[in-house]
């Protein structure tokens, strides 16, 4: 095992914790916490792969920008004094085989391939990325977009529920 | 293995460097303020009382490490170091001599704004885990301050990486002329006042406002996680002055072998020197004042500048 190698699976350990901390801490705050180690292990994974630029505006919008405006808001709302609002969902069982079905795409789409060097060419400057998101991966950076107004929606379909 | 190895001493050296300035910066900061109120400052202990910050630091270590009974334990303990150690890693991309800068990255300036933003972080769950409402007032001011003067701090370093086309430090400091002075005056001015609310220093301490808030996000610490908020203050004057002394005003440039490392270090001397001389000499602004300076004022003279900056470059 190469010291490479050991920092990915540092990485990749501090990311897992981060995310089950996001989703099964009890106080808001610790999820709060939870997420933000695994926005900074992510930034972590993007400096791994060669991609600095990505790995610091990650920390800067992420860590320093978004985390910060969700901590935030928590101090903000009134905290119940009856504890915690029972959280549950009417989707466990389609949500589990949402993640496990991704889980398994995951794997098996990595499975020839564990990373095994930091370099793979991919971009590292800012004059690259720019590069490589108007030009080659345009597709992906618009499919990437998407997503994210599928999320929006999503979370409007979310919160706007409750009033109707 | 060595890369790793490296990291290590770098972060031991960076720690050492900020206990030190840390240690000359509370020293200097009481003569100072003691020279501007007609006062003497600490002067029992070693020549110019030189001293006296050892033994008011031996004193922390040794006092109790208190953490309240209602306080979120884990995150109170953690929270001294997660403002810390950000401030310790930008000292990583300060350009110290020709060719040398401890993280040569492509991203060097970036870095340096967006590696400190995490401490806020620390800076909120301080506030929030002491359970105390002094606290979180406290963390709260602090996270509006410190993201506010953020993006003003930002603008105000844009006007480098335009002139010298780079992010890279030692690029920069390749590419910098004297001329650069005159033509980032604005900016300078506008980075000062932003380092300061950045390290929540007077007049920006409404995070602190010992006198209203009693040192407010950092109320309930005690002893040597006490110290550590200190050190993080003053480190991050030091970092920001440092950067600031090397960007701005040319750091080690024109100068040959040690005598370059050395005139940063003295122009940098001079910026914290000013930097406490600010806190002493201004009242505490009030929060309505704070966010109308970051937004109304400081944000659209780091534009001005950035566009008087663009307006030279075609002329180059």
């Amino acid at each position: 095992m190469t010291v490479a190698s050991l920092i990915f699976i540092l990485l990749g350990a501090v990311a897992t914790i981060g995310a089950v901390m996001t989703v099964f801490a009890r106080d808001v705050t610790r999820m709060a916490i939870g997420l933000g180690t695994f926005l900074v292990a992510v930034a972590g994974f993007f400096v791994y792969w060669g991609a600095t630029f990505l790995g610091v505006a990650q920390l800067f919008v992420y860590v320093g920008g978004v985390l910060v405006l969700v901590l935030f808001a928590i101090m903000l709302v009134h905290r119940n004094p009856e504890g915690s609002p029972h959280l549950e969902t009417r989707h466990d069982v389609s949500a589990l085989a949402v993640a496990g079905g991704l889980f398994i795409m995951v794997v098996m789409a990595l499975r020839d391939d564990v990373p095994a060097s930091v370099d793979q060419g991919i971009s590292s400057g800012p004059q690259e990325l720019a590069e490589a998101f108007l030009g080659p991966m345009l597709t992906h950076f618009e499919i990437g977009g998407v997503l994210l107004l599928a999320v929006l929606v999503a979370v409007v379909v979310i919160v706007g529920g409750e009033e109707r | 293995m060595s890369a790793l190895a490296w990291g290590a001493v770098w972060g031991l050296a960076a720690g050492l460097v900020i206990a030190l300035a840390a240690l000359i910066g509370v020293w200097g900061e009481r003569k100072v303020a003691g020279r501007i109120q007609m006062r003497i400052g600490p002067q029992e202990l070693g020549p110019f009382g030189l001293l006296q910050t050892l033994s008011d630091t031996v004193k922390l270590v040794l006092k109790e490490d208190i953490t309240p009974r209602a306080a979120d334990v884990r995150v109170f303990r953690a929270a001294p170091l997660i403002v810390f150690a950000p401030i310790a890693m930008s000292f990583a991309v300060v350009p110290y001599a020709a060719g040398f800068v401890p993280l040569n990255t492509s991203v060097g300036l970036l870095f340096f704004m967006a590696v400190p933003a995490i401490s806020v972080i620390g800076v909120l769950l301080a506030g929030w885990s002491s359970r105390n409402t002094y606290a979180t007032i406290g963390g709260l001011r602090a996270a509006a301050q410190m993201i506010s003067y953020e993006l003003s701090r930002t603008l105000s370093i844009l006007p480098f990486v335009l002139l010298a086309g780079s992010m890279r430090p030692l690029e920069v400091m390749d590419a910098w002329r004297w001329w650069w002075i005159p033509l980032t005056a604005i900016g300078f001015v506008v980075y000062l006042i932003s380092s300061i609310a950045e390290v929540n220093r007077g007049p920006f301490d409404l995070p602190e406002a010992e006198s209203e808030l009693v040192a407010g996000y950092f109320a309930d610490y005690s002893g040597i996680r006490w110290a550590i908020f200190m050190m993080a203050e003053y480190g991050g004057m030091v970092v920001a002055a440092l950067f600031a002394a090397a960007f701005f005003f040319g750091g080690y440039l024109g100068l040959p072998g040690v005598l370059g490392p050395i005139a940063l270090i003295l122009k940098a001397t001079a910026i914290v020197v000013l930097m406490i001389w600010v806190k002493w000499t201004f009242p505490r602004m009030r929060p309505d004042q704070l966010m109308k300076t970051a937004w109304k004022v400081l944000t659209p003279m780091a534009l001005v500048q950035l566009v008087i900056v663009g307006a030279v470059i075609p002329w180059l």
